[in-house]
């Protein structure tokens, strides 16, 4: 009973950080998505220049980012943006999310372009963070989390 | 229509007020009272305290946000020429400070004014004037009225009183600004019959070039001309055997002549039907038809 109970609290334990854990990775994927929709925004400037909203149809998106496209798509028709459900980001991140999305479609394709550019530097330093954060905390909350375990497993018997 | 466009509150106000049937402007002017315009006559619109509606800069970049989906870069093309075209032939005039770069107009930013232009389909309009156009072949005609005094209507029920009337003719319509046919999705969504072939939103060169050689058009109708610009295409047009309906902005014959390159016309007889359109009774009101001599052959 008492081997079980162990294995039960090692295995809760590391659920729990891997949740963790996965929201980093999740962080980097969405400002990696961001920033190929960026990118493949720019691509639409450059030639076919369709709508926002028929660009937004064609893009693929899961997870984290696909909340983000529906939230745009939301705002489009409706005009509310609300990125309270992506619960990976900061408050100043949605902030600043919300103030890409106000300023697309403002300007002719050149201005858009140095826009987008523009966008494209600050979502450039997230990323890298994001990046850094997932190659560095991952691992060691597995870890820290593991050896938690094991030393509460050690106490427990 | 409008209503995916407007404010919702000023919607409702305008539609508690007004008829959409019967509104053919509404403008809107930076730090100035919105007015619509019903047959001609202006209207304050006001509020339900009586106080009039003034308008302000957010009203104007929030109407053009939402009438170019977001996208003004998509859009571009038609706002450097100073007009959005919305579904139905909704045209929405645009004025602002200009961009440039050298010579090129690049864009048009902190837009001052907007005047949203309503088209009606007058039914039967053209008709009074139907027989002046149409005799063995449908004739050389310039339709001339001032803004607003129904010239596209007008063409725009030709084209479809030729289909009502069984007229076969291949019609090319060479729709700049999509106001003629107000083409959405490949389907006209005002009714020009079904005898017409369009191109919506390309040069009038490209439409005449183009349409002649791949269309076999034996009539091109197209809107507001400008005569040093598009007059060789028409001339190109007419030598090649194609009648062409066009109109063009002014009030009268008389102001008509002024205009550069009108010598040439009259001198070659380009034209064989000059039909001047006016506001007296309502946009459309046929005035005065004269023939290629200038001879006045309908006076009212």
């Amino acid at each position: 009973m008492k081997w079980f109970l162990i294995i039960v609290l090692i295995t809760v334990i590391m659920i729990i950080a891997r949740a963790i854990s996965e929201q980093y990775k999740e962080k980097y994927d969405f400002y990696y998505n961001l920033k190929d929709f960026l990118n493949q925004f720019k691509i639409n400037l450059s030639f076919s220049q369709s709508k926002i909203k028929e660009f937004l149809d064609k893009i693929n998106s899961k997870k984290q980012f696909k909340i983000f496209i529906d939230e745009y798509k939301n705002f489009l028709s409706y005009g509310k943006f609300d990125l309270s459900k992506i619960k990976i980001l900061e408050d100043d991140e949605k902030t600043e999310l919300t103030k890409i999305i106000n300023n697309i479609g403002k300007y002719n394709a050149k201005n858009e372009m140095l826009q987008v550019d523009a966008f494209m530097v600050s979502i450039d330093s997230k990323l890298e963070k994001a990046k850094q954060d997932k190659q560095k905390l991952c691992p060691l909350i597995l870890k820290l989390s593991l050896l938690f375990a094991i030393a509460l497993s050690i106490l427990l018997i | 229509m409008l209503k995916d466009y407007l404010e919702r509150d000023l919607y409702n106000l305008i539609i508690k007020n007004f008829s959409f049937n019967d509104i053919t402007e509404i403008r809107m002017r930076v730090n100035e009272n919105l007015i619509i315009v019903v047959r001609n006559k202006k209207f304050y619109l006001k509020d339900d305290n009586g106080e009039f509606i003034k308008c302000n800069t957010n009203m104007i970049e929030n109407f053009i946000k939402k009438a170019s989906e977001n996208s003004i870069y998509a859009y571009n093309d038609n706002i450097i020429n100073g007009y959005i075209t919305l579904p139905k032939g909704i045209r929405v005039g645009l004025c602002g400070n200009i961009v440039t770069d050298g010579d090129k107009i690049v864009t048009i930013k902190e837009f001052q004014a907007l005047n949203i232009r309503i088209p009606h389909n007058v039914k039967n309009c053209s008709l009074p004037a139907y027989e002046y156009i149409l005799g063995e072949d449908v004739r050389n005609t310039l339709i001339i009225s001032p803004p607003g005094a129904g010239k596209t209507t007008f063409i725009r029920d030709f084209i479809y009183q030729l289909y009502q009337h069984n007229v076969p003719k291949n019609i090319l319509v060479a729709d700049e600004r999509n106001e003629i046919c107000s083409v959405v999705n490949g389907e006209p969504a005002l009714n020009v019959g079904g005898f017409a072939d369009i191109y919506t939103n390309c040069s009038k060169e490209f439409a005449f070039k183009n349409g002649i050689r791949s269309m076999r058009p034996d009539v091109i109708v197209t809107d507001e001309i400008d005569l040093d610009k598009d007059l060789p295409c028409i001339i190109e047009a007419i030598n090649s055997g194609v009648s062409v309906i066009a109109t063009i902005h002014a009030k009268d014959l008389n102001q008509l002549k002024r205009k550069a390159n009108f010598d040439k016309i009259i001198d070659e007889k380009y034209f064989s039907r000059y039909i001047v359109l006016s506001n007296d009774e309502g946009p459309g009101t046929l005035k005065n038809i004269y023939d290629e001599k200038l001879n006045c052959i309908y006076c009212r």
